[in-house]
């Protein structure tokens, strides 16, 4: 980079008076590479969760064209309880509302509390995983007996999966709030990983929704 | 480097070798390994090698269909021939070669000193790499059959369970999770790292069509990744997705079409979209003057991201009952394409008239000549996707018409779009010019043959030759139009080899003449820092106050 050596006085050049022809000392420095704008990582767990959602659209869009393709659905001989579904679903509430206490004790700089309520998150998700488990062994049918089958495995385990990246994020943002990396005012990771959590609660929402109750609303 | 001692011509080539200057200071997070011009111009590498391997399937195909009765390949060869090629053109060549060409060029044009996120870039190569790897193995394992859609059939069943099909699957997911971040990065970068007084209606045109391409990448490619995924599991677990449809066990077998082109329309737009946007900054700069109209272009390029969603079902014969709507979608994209041909045009229109001898020797410059050809190339794929958009679903995508179309278009004109980039940028990103010789040789033979090759498909389409015939015979009267298109093969894979051969010579071996920073008397910010860029690519920002900053510069020097 020979031409860079001729840049060396003109960044000690003043300013040119304004109206004169724009020459470039007037031109603003960049900023330094390793500086992020605010909210750039949690812009970009957004987009990544529009992707992952995009995921999940299509999987339910095929369960419905499956579902109405289907004389019964699911096959009679098929009952998934109320007990199951609904035991995880009170325990995923319970870690959203944990998760939420986490960002509102980081907001008043509470350390503690912070490494607490993520502890407690990784602990509901953990028991989420743990009935899920059990819901896939009490099931009573496989993924290959029928299309519900197919599907009840696919949604649950596509929830069980982010659960499980979910609650390795929130460990390691456990780690680091208890080591005093993040202040009321920047705290990036950790709205990104908690961020990430909520939306993995948003998609049992949308199993619970898709698997349990549109599987008793025969069209 | 400043501005005002970069004007045209009074510049020094920048010494590649490197000689002390001012201490440049490396950030640690934008060293080799995760510098957006490495990793881009190795994901470009990687495209072109795997161009190599589409061509030379494409050149059995075409040798095998030269005459009648050929036996150069066997009918099961030929099935696995069109399968891999399809797959191997668009995923492992088209998709990366604008991953790369983006990635490397998006930070420079909006003055951005990196990627937002630098070792995800890095991570979105090499899972290309690998998953490129996975694709690239399947044939070698096992039959990798049904064409590039995975449709003809749908490999599921007791008849297709060698791993060879599994590979494939598993390689275009990891391949499409690859494109799918660097559309997150590319997004962030863009909204987030544009330069002070850049605002979204001003950042450069290939910028914007490329943002529009990593949104559509970014709804349309998630859709692939779950069919394959339930592809895979319908195959390995015995899953009833799109397979079976006994009663109420079975799944949906007319569903995998439906979610393939859903996702597949889209992203072929999404790879024609950048080849747009990059003739949209190439024809103002060398007609000397700004783009006809800029604020037409923006919603236009945005419209025809928007409208990539709309056509998907003309390319599925299930969907009969929807077809009018599907033919609606097709023909409203045709509208912004077409109003940014006009815009283009209307730019160098205006030059003409203006001053002659600078109008000719723009016009023939190589990044120009190549816009050009992808101008006709658009032309013609445009009225061959008109009439296959009107036939929404019919018999036009089951023969040679839908053949045609998709190689003028989604071949021939995003991949000229993208050579004119690389005769545009190369400059800029390597230092080096691409030989202008070797270049306009290349330029004949690649848009010649691409028309001559082409052009004989539409009249196969005519006589309703079937996409997948492997043989015919002399009474099929298929004889004549395929051996031009054969020939024409063969020139469009000499084009190729030149292009590679040029930046063989001119960038790798270093032979091309050495770039000033700013050789084409550009128009947007990459022109203002070195050629090649520092690894932080900005010492200094020119101030950003219209779309094309660098013309704001130096107005005394030239003429509007």
């Amino acid at each position: 980079m020979t031409a860079v050596t001729a840049a060396a006085p003109t960044d000690t050049t003043p300013a040119p008076v304004a109206g004169a022809p724009l020459a470039l000392p007037s031109g603003v420095k960049p900023s330094p590479a390793r500086v992020l704008p605010d909210r750039t990582r949690v812009l970009g767990t957004y987009l990544f969760m529009v992707a992952d959602a995009m995921v999940l659209a299509a999987m339910i869009a095929a369960y419905f064209a499956v579902k109405d393709g289907s004389s019964a659905w699911p096959p009679v001989d098929v009952g998934v309880g109320t007990y199951i579904p609904f035991v995880i679903t009170i325990t995923v509430t319970m870690a959203a509302a944990s998760a939420q206490w986490a960002i509102n004790a980081m907001r008043q700089n509470d350390q503690r509390n912070v490494g607490i309520a993520l502890l407690l998150t990784a602990f509901l998700g953990v028991a989420t995983a743990n009935v899920e488990w059990a819901a896939f062994d009490k099931a009573g049918f496989g993924v290959g007996d029928h299309a519900y089958g197919t599907f009840y495995y696919l949604l649950i385990g596509f929830h069980m999966v982010h659960l499980v990246v979910a609650v390795v994020l929130l460990l390691l943002l456990a780690g680091r709030s208890l080591a005093a990396h993040f202040t009321a005012d920047h705290h990036d990771p950790l709205k990104s990983g908690v961020l990430f959590f909520q939306y993995t609660n948003g998609i049992w929402y949308a199993v619970f929704t898709v698997v349990f109750v549109f599987s008793r609303v025969h069209g | 480097m400043t501005i005002t001692d970069a004007s045209p011509g009074t510049d020094t080539p920048a010494d590649p070798s490197g000689s002390p200057g001012e201490p440049v200071e490396i950030d640690q997070g934008s060293t080799a390994g995760t510098d957006h011009k490495v990793i881009g111009t190795l994901f470009i590498a990687a495209s072109l090698l795997f161009l190599l391997v589409g061509g030379a399937l494409a050149a059995m195909m075409r040798s095998q269909l030269s005459a009648p009765d050929m036996t150069f390949v066997g009918e099961n060869t030929y099935r696995q021939l069109f399968t891999m090629h399809g797959v191997v053109m668009v995923f492992l060549f088209l998709l990366p070669l604008w991953l790369g060409l983006v990635t490397a060029l998006v930070p420079l044009q909006i003055g951005a000193t990196r990627m937002a996120f630098p070792r995800v870039h890095a991570l979105s190569l090499w899972l290309f790499v690998g998953g490129a790897a996975l694709v690239a193995a399947a044939p070698l394992v096992s039959d990798a059959v049904g064409g590039w859609t995975l449709s003809d059939p749908l490999p599921v069943g007791p008849e297709f369970t060698g791993e060879g099909v599994d590979l494939l699957i598993l390689g275009l997911i990891v391949v499409a999770v690859s494109a799918i971040t660097v559309a997150v990065n590319v997004l962030v970068t863009v909204l987030q790292l544009r330069a002070p007084g850049l605002t979204m209606a001003r950042i450069p045109l290939f910028t914007w069509s490329a943002t529009v391409s990593a949104a559509v990448m970014l709804l349309a490619l998630p859709v692939l990744v779950a069919g394959l995924l339930m592809l895979f599991i319908d195959r390995h677990y015995g899953g009833l997705v799109f397979t079976g449809f006994t009663g109420s066990r079975g799944g949906n077998p007319v569903l995998w079409p439906r979610m393939f082109w859903f996702a597949v329309y889209p992203l072929l737009w999404a790879l024609l979209l950048p080849a747009l946007g990059a003739v949209s900054d190439i024809v103002p700069v060398f007609s000397r003057r700004r783009l006809f109209s800029h604020h037409r272009a923006v919603p236009a390029i945005a419209a025809i991201g928007v409208l990539s969603f709309a056509g998907w079902g003309s390319e599925v014969a299930s969907l009969r009952r929807a077809r009018p709507l599907f033919a609606l979608g097709v023909l409203l994209i045709l509208v912004p394409v077409a109003s940014l041909i006009l815009n283009w045009l209307a730019t160098a229109a205006k030059a003409r008239k203006s001053d002659d001898k600078a109008f000719k020797e723009g016009m023939q410059s190589l990044p120009m000549l190549h816009a050009l050809g992808a101008v006709t190339l658009l032309g013609v794929g445009l009225a061959g996707e008109l009439v296959a958009g009107i036939d929404a679903g019919g018999q036009s995508h089951r023969n040679y018409w839908g053949v045609a179309t998709q190689h003028t278009l989604f071949f021939g004109a995003a991949f000229v779009g993208a050579v004119a980039a690389l005769y545009f940028w190369a400059p800029k990103l390597w230092g080096r010019h691409l030989s202008e010789k070797l270049g306009r040789l290349q330029f004949a033979a690649l848009v010649g043959g691409m028309h001559l090759a082409f052009l004989p498909m539409f009249v196969l389409g005519i006589q309703d030759m079937s996409r997948h015939t492997g043989t015919f015979t002399k009474s099929d009267n298929f004889g004549p139009a395929n051996l031009v298109a054969s020939v024409g093969g063969g020139i469009l894979i000499l084009g190729v080899l030149l292009l590679i051969l040029n930046l063989l010579v001119s960038v790798v071996a270093g032979r091309g003449e050495a770039a000033g920073s700013d050789p084409w008397g550009g128009h947007t910010l990459e022109w203002s820092t070195t050629s090649p860029p520092p690894a932080d690519n900005f010492r200094v920002l020119p101030e950003v106050r219209s779309e094309t900053p660098l013309l704001d510069l130096d107005q005394s020097e030239r003429t509007f």
